[in-house]
């Protein structure tokens, strides 16, 4: 009888271990990886520029273009800049035109950088 | 009848035994899975950054060409103004009328200059402009693509 016990026994433990070994289930986790949507903005809408009449008054010439402007019906009035500050204007229109290129430039990279590869998450 | 027992034990501890070796090897099997997939993802990570790296590289690229002719389109600005000592105001005192056109060709030059700095399509006489007196002197290098300058 104390054999059969001590057998018992084991074959007790044997048994209720042996219901773990199967393993428990286990949840699955999936994740889905949805890219982000696009911005998809217009580029800007490219400037159309109107034209300026430049007059370049002298002393020689003042009273003849005050003359002609009367004449066309435009009022006798100019608002001048010297020789050295039009190169100035001219500089700072070159820059401005400049600056503008980058940043549509810089646009267009960054587009092209997340948007046409596969970057864009 | 203790040896039937023990017999039945030992049938069902092997039992149980060969069945947690299966399970983990389905474990083991998972793991290994897990490695590879793992190992290939980030192969795919190292080669994307690596095009990633290019992309970048290219873009500063162009845009260092892209600042270099900024600086040579200003300085071919200054350059004419003051080539030669030239000096614009005796100019125009002297050449009044031939200075006012030249004058406002150049604004008009730069206004174009302008349009397609923000964004404004070349037109097809801009793109195939290849000669010195087709281009726009403005800005060149935006306007006539085309034009090569032998300076």
């Amino acid at each position: 009888m104390y054999h059969f016990n001590k057998i018992f026994a084991i074959a007790m433990i044997v048994f209720l271990t042996g219901c773990s070994i199967g393993g428990e289930k286990k949840i699955k986790i999936f994740s889905v990886e949805k890219p982000r949507e696009k911005l998809n903005y217009d580029m800007p809408t490219p400037l159309q520029m109107e034209e300026i009449q430049w007059i370049i008054i002298t002393s020689e010439n003042a009273q003849e273009v005050f003359k002609k402007l009367e004449e066309a019906g435009i009022d006798p009035v100019l608002f001048g800049i010297t020789d050295k500050d039009f190169q100035v204007l001219a500089r700072n229109f070159a820059q401005i035109r400049q600056k503008l290129q980058e940043t549509n430039n810089l646009l267009e990279e960054y587009k092209k950088y997340y948007e046409d590869t596969e970057n864009s998450q | 009848m203790a040896i039937a027992i023990m017999l039945i034990t030992g049938i069902a501890g092997a039992g149980m035994y060969v069945m947690k070796l299966r399970a983990d090897n389905a474990t083991l099997k998972a793991n290994q899975f897990k490695l590879e997939t793992a190992i290939t993802e980030q192969n795919k990570v190292l080669e994307q950054q690596k095009e990633d790296f290019t992309a970048i590289l290219e873009s500063n690229k162009k845009l260092n060409v892209l600042i270099n002719t900024f600086k040579k389109d200003l300085q071919d600005l200054d350059k004419r103004f003051t080539k030669k000592n030239r000096d614009i105001g005796k100019l125009a005192i002297d050449r009044t009328k031939s200075i006012e056109r030249i004058i406002n060709k150049g604004g008009k030059n730069a206004a174009r200059c302008i349009e397609l700095a923000s964004g404004a399509e070349h037109t097809e006489e801009e793109l195939k402009a290849t000669l010195k007196s087709e281009i726009n002197p403005e800005c060149p290098a935006l306007a006539n693509p085309n034009y090569v300058s032998f300076q």
